[in-house]
């Protein structure tokens, strides 16, 4: 078994998440209920241990109904339990061994010890500890996040999107009866079991919060009053029948994607828009309710603190109800402009057809400092997300992006990203014959590696890369896979897999051949430094013949300390990001070569699809920290380009130069690249049908998404000097939204390097 | 256009500048001529004055490691009272010395662009161009200065279907305006003073040239003309001064004119390029200085908007 640490930390944590409401005697309590059941039920089916456990967690751990909430339903987390993914509690039957050591810290010694052997009975039964075990080692796949490792993998099942329409057009009766259809013919099936069991809970947890509610009223003003009242009636409804307003619709969803740890919601806009105008017309709510309705929605979405998720989309083909649905979108956008809030984060899917009112809608809110909505390209990402997934275009219309911007289709695929992996850490080591240049560890895995002096070619040099790419490539594939099959071996993510298809029609959980499309993806990294990298290389060593491989490679081991010269070359070569079909080029064939590679081998090895995404969050930053100097002229240590933007810098002709440079990779290899551009608020909001026909040409050339971020660099800079005085101020770091002044010092230098265009 | 030996002419410039959003409406590329008949002491773009490459030293990132001194093949670099000193006349622009300033101090300016190349750099943003009303723009220096080359890329444009504009001074022979006026769609043409004693000694500039080459253009459209004036403390910004331009502008049917207030921010480029910086007013003018002046434009029937090629 390989040294990994069990408490290392397991994903980007920016926004801090509330303490628990609880005590912590009531807490460790609750924690030795749980790994009790659990303990009990080993040998039981996983469907049924899981909702066994379940009923330990819930209705327990909600939390009180928060004064503003206009419908209920927020919960806490504890150090074991059950989720989907690391930022709601775990992944699977859980324990987080490194807050469980810091919830043990405030307990006096005897209660420390009931910890200790809670700690030691998870060490064998923690899914991921367990993942880690069979898959990492100690030198080529380390733990989500060690950046030590080229390649890092986990288990989790982020980013599903739940089939809501299902849910709001069935109710749980509804559900309960199509279950009981199917269970009647297969009456041994412990999965339709557990799933009823599992709506028994949802009611339970309902009428636990109704009685909350009902608590809460008599120490309320007669508005809170009637809003209580309103939260008692609704929540009452939606044990059993359909929904019938926009209320009874937003409950439903939320406590059902509450119990799921689903923390992505998808095209809310089409699946409320109709109850929402519904209501509107009838007169049940007024303008203003309806805005806090939404406003209160973005609030409860913002309180779970899920950093890199929370995606809610809007607009775009293939919405069953797309004038309703505009009605929520338009709200959506004020509520997204006022709010300030780092999530939800707000998407706007958008084709040739959509009105220049929402377009307009959208400016408004980016030029206030949003950073939302980000904008996906119907028209592009469609048919390539057709051909991506191997799907055809009607399914394909169902695309929502989630978490940093990775593809999945609504309430049909999976598509969580548990691997990740450094190209350019991987060029240090492969120019540095399998050592990485970063701690002096041999991380190549037994790929044979020439000596420098032996590459006669470019094409050579770059054969013998790919083949140490190729070999990361098939650890990357095997890893997403057993991830599958270890999640699956133990938890049925019931509640998951009762909004996705076809695990009802089939009897089968979600990874059991439930779902209809099982994806995944592969975020890569430090993309663009690896191909202005192999540029340079081609440019200095094989066209210009100006230094040898040899030369190069001793400035970079010496992080060019004593050869500015070699640097001040490598950095004065072309770079991706400036229109050049030189460092372009290069960078589009190695995208190609690598994102083909991975779509290969998933399919190869039974998967609907397994796609690279070109997203960050911040760990091209943190990545870069613990990545040697390269050919690109970056400094050991430097943060890596974000996603498939240009190094901080690196582009310097202008946003339609930058525009024509990222439209070049094909979308269709893809499931999901972020692209970022940044604009001084003067320059944003004083040439309006400048920017957007500077947008919309991009688009119509192929782009196929964007984000934006418009605010000054001064205010940036200031900000790091002054804390204190932006609390609110909001960047895009790439695949998230974050308040500036909660990022670490790294963070921020990365983001103050980038091209602002004013 | 080729010369004797069938090969395009060179252009001289300063840069080629991308989304481009103050020279001409929409999106555009503007292309900087090098080289300029006036003198005008506030020129906020001294290296566009002169053709040819030349060194700039940035003082400011500048810390005095002398690796420029060692690097230069020529021994042309050296240091006196605590300051590099350049000899620039026997200069050859190899670079070789800003390659050595580890802190980016040394720059060159002025290159010599084959015409593809430029127009390479130019289509690859025509489908910005249409969709924004924008286009290319030629600017400088004095763009006529290098009016075969100009035409050149006029005609190179105009088969591409890129909307044009040129900025000029007006001085220069009025053959060269006729031949390229017909694949002009839009002059930004400066008139600094309707005094021609004060304007030619000044700037050099010859009003009489300027206001012929004016009148065979506002002769054949009127509406292709937007003039622009700088608007400069202690030359023009005097309300009867820019009256007089903006009278000749009326004379001529010309509808449209954009005041340019006077900056400072090419003031350090003068020291950079081993000149002085003579031009005695150090402050800014800003929007408010120009209320007055557009206000008295507008009263004469001008079009006079404070933020020209921008939404309001």
């Amino acid at each position: 078994m390989p040294k990994f640490n069990v408490e290392g930390i397991q994903n980007v944590e920016v926004s801090k998440k509330f303490p628990c409401e609880k005590p912590p005697a009531r807490q460790l309590e609750i924690m030795e209920q749980y790994t009790a059941m659990h303990q009990s039920c080993l040998d039981k089916p996983k469907e049924l241990r899981e909702i066994a456990c379940l009923g330990v967690l819930y209705p327990t751990l909600f939390r009180n109904i928060a004064p503003g909430d206009l419908i209920a339903g927020r919960i806490d987390f504890l150090p074991i339990g059950f989720g989907s993914v690391t930022s709601e509690g775990g992944v699977g039957h859980y324990c987080v061994f490194k807050k469980l050591r810091t919830f043990q810290q405030q307990l006096d010694d005897a209660h420390k010890k009931r910890v200790d052997a809670l700690y030691d009975y998870w060490l064998d039964h923690d899914l991921k500890t367990q993942f880690g075990k069979d898959v990492l080692t100690d030198d080529t796949t380390g733990m989500f996040i060690d950046c030590e490792f080229p390649m890092i993998a986990t288990a989790r099942l982020s980013g599903m999107m739940l089939d809501y329409p299902k849910l709001l057009s069935k109710g749980i009766d509804g559900l309960r009866e199509e279950i009981g259809e199917r269970s009647g013919k297969d009456t041994g099936n412990d999965f339709y079991k557990a799933a009823l069991g599992c709506l028994d809970l949802f009611v339970a947890c309902a009428s636990y919060l109704q009685v909350n509610a009902r608590e809460q009223m008599p120490h309320s003003s007669s508005k809170r009053q009637q809003e209580l009242e309103r939260i008692d009636k609704g929540l009452e409804k939606i044990k059993a029948g359909k929904p019938e307003t926009f209320h009874e619709a937003m409950q439903l969803i939320w406590l059902y994607a509450l119990l799921s740890g689903v923390i992505n919601y998808g095209r809310l806009d089409d699946y409320l828009g109709p109850f929402l105008a519904g209501d509107l017309q009838a007169g049940r709510l007024t303008d203003e309710e309806a805005y806090r309705y939404v406003y209160s929605l973005w609030t409860m979405i913002e309180n779970r603190r899920t950093t890199v998720n929370g995606r809610i989309v809007v607009g775009g083909k293939g919405r069953k109800h797309p004038q309703e649905a505009d009605v929520f979108l338009h709200y959506a956008m004020k509520v997204a402009k006022n709010a300030r809030y780092t999530e939800p984060q707000f998407t706007l899917r958008f084709d040739r057809d959509t009105s220049e009112e929402i377009w307009d809608a959208a400016f408004d809110a980016l030029g206030a400092g949003a950073t939302y909505p980000t904008l996906y390209n119907d028209e592009v990402n469609i048919p390539a997300v057709a051909y991506g997934m191997r799907i055809d275009e009607k399914a394909a219309e169902q695309y929502v992006p989630f978490g940093c911007t990775e593809f999945v289709i609504q309430g049909q695929s999976t598509g969580t990203p548990n691997i990740c992996i450094n190209l350019l850490k991987l060029l240090t080591i492969y120019m540095n014959r399998g050592i990485d240049p970063a701690d002096g560890k041999y991380k190549a895995d037994g790929v044979n590696i020439k000596p420098l002096g032996e590459y006669q070619t470019f094409e050579d040099f770059y054969s013998g890369y790919k083949a140490l790419l190729d070999h990361y490539l098939d650890l990357s594939v095997r890893a997403q896979y057993y991830s599958y099959e270890l999640m699956n071996k133990y938890v049925g993510f019931l509640f998951t897999s009762l909004l996705t298809d076809d695990c009802i029609a089939r009897g089968k959980t979600l990874l059991n051949g439930g779902v209809r499309y099982l994806g995944g993806t592969n975020e890569t990294y430090g993309n663009i430094n690896t191909s202005d990298s192999l540029w340079s290389i081609r440019d200095l060593v094989f066209n210009r013949r100006k230094y040898t491989l040899k030369q190069l490679h001793e400035a970079m081991l010496a992080n060019f300390s004593g050869y500015e010269i070699i640097r001040k070359d490598c950095l004065a070569c072309d770079k991706y990001g400036n229109d050049l079909d030189t460092a372009d080029d290069m960078a589009n064939d190695l995208y190609e070569y690598v994102a083909k590679g991975v779509r290969e081998r998933g399919i190869a090895i039974g998967m609907q699809y397994f796609l690279i995404v070109i997203s960050n969050n911040q760990l091209n930053t943190e990545w870069g920290n613990h990545t040697a100097a390269s050919p690109d002229g970056r400094l050991s240590g430097m943060y890596m380009n974000p996603a498939n933007n240009p190094q901080g810098g690196a582009n310097k002709s202008g946003p339609t130069a930058l525009l024509n440079s990222l439209r070049k990779f094909n979308a269709r290899y893809h499931a999901g690249s972020v692209q970022n551009i940044k604009f001084s608020p003067a320059m944003f909001n004083e040439n309006r049908p400048v920017i957007k026909s500077l947008f919309k040409t991009y688009f119509n050339r192929g782009g196929c998404h964007l984000m934006v971020t418009v605010v000054d660099k001064g205010t940036l800079e200031d900000a790091v000097q002054h804390p204190e005085k932006y609390p609110d101020l909001i960047v895009r770091v790439s695949g998230f939204s974050a308040v500036f002044v909660d990022l670490s010092p790294n963070i921020q230098e990365e983001l103050l390097s980038r091209v602002l265009y004013d | 256009m080729t010369d004797k030996s069938g090969r395009l002419p060179f252009v001289s410039i300063i840069e080629i500048e991308r989304f481009a959003i103050h020279d001409g409406p929409g999106i555009r590329t503007v292309v900087f001529f090098q080289g300029c008949p006036l003198h005008c002491p506030w020129c906020s773009n001294p290296e566009s004055q002169k053709r040819g490459t030349r060194l700039m030293h940035l003082e400011k990132r500048c810390v005095t490691c002398k690796q420029c001194i060692n690097s230069c093949p020529n021994g042309l670099i050296s240091f006196r009272d605590d300051k590099l000193v350049f000899k620039r006349e026997a200069c050859t622009a190899c670079k070789t010395c800003a390659r050595a300033c580890p802190r980016e101090a040394i720059r060159f300016s002025g290159e010599k662009a084959e015409i593809p190349y430029i127009m390479e750099i130019i289509k690859r943003d025509k489908e910005y161009y249409a969709n924004s009303g924008g286009g290319v723009t030629f600017s400088g220096g004095e763009a006529f200065m290098q009016h075969r080359a100009l035409t050149e890329l006029l005609t190179r444009c105009k088969e591409e279907g890129i909307h044009t504009a040129v900025e000029t001074s007006g001085q220069t022979r009025l053959e060269n305006i006729t031949e390229a006026y017909p694949l002009i769609d839009l002059l930004l043409y400066d008139i600094k003073h309707a005094n021609k004693d004060v304007l030619h000694k000044v700037t050099g500039a010859s009003l009489d040239t300027i206001l012929a080459n004016l009148d065979y253009a506002a002769g054949r459209d009127p509406n292709k003309i937007i003039i622009r004036i700088p608007v400069i403390p202690g030359f023009n910004f005097y309300t009867e001064e820019i009256a007089s331009v903006f009278e000749l502008a009326r004379q001529r049917q010309i509808k449209e004119v954009h005041l340019l207030p006077f900056h400072t921010l090419g003031k350090d480029k003068y020291g950079q390029l081993g000149l002085s910086y003579t031009f005695p007013h150090n402050k800014m003018l800003t929007k408010e200085d120009l209320f007055p002046l557009q206000q008295m434009g507008e009263s004469m029937g001008l079009h006079i908007p404070l933020n020209p090629f921008r939404s309001p």
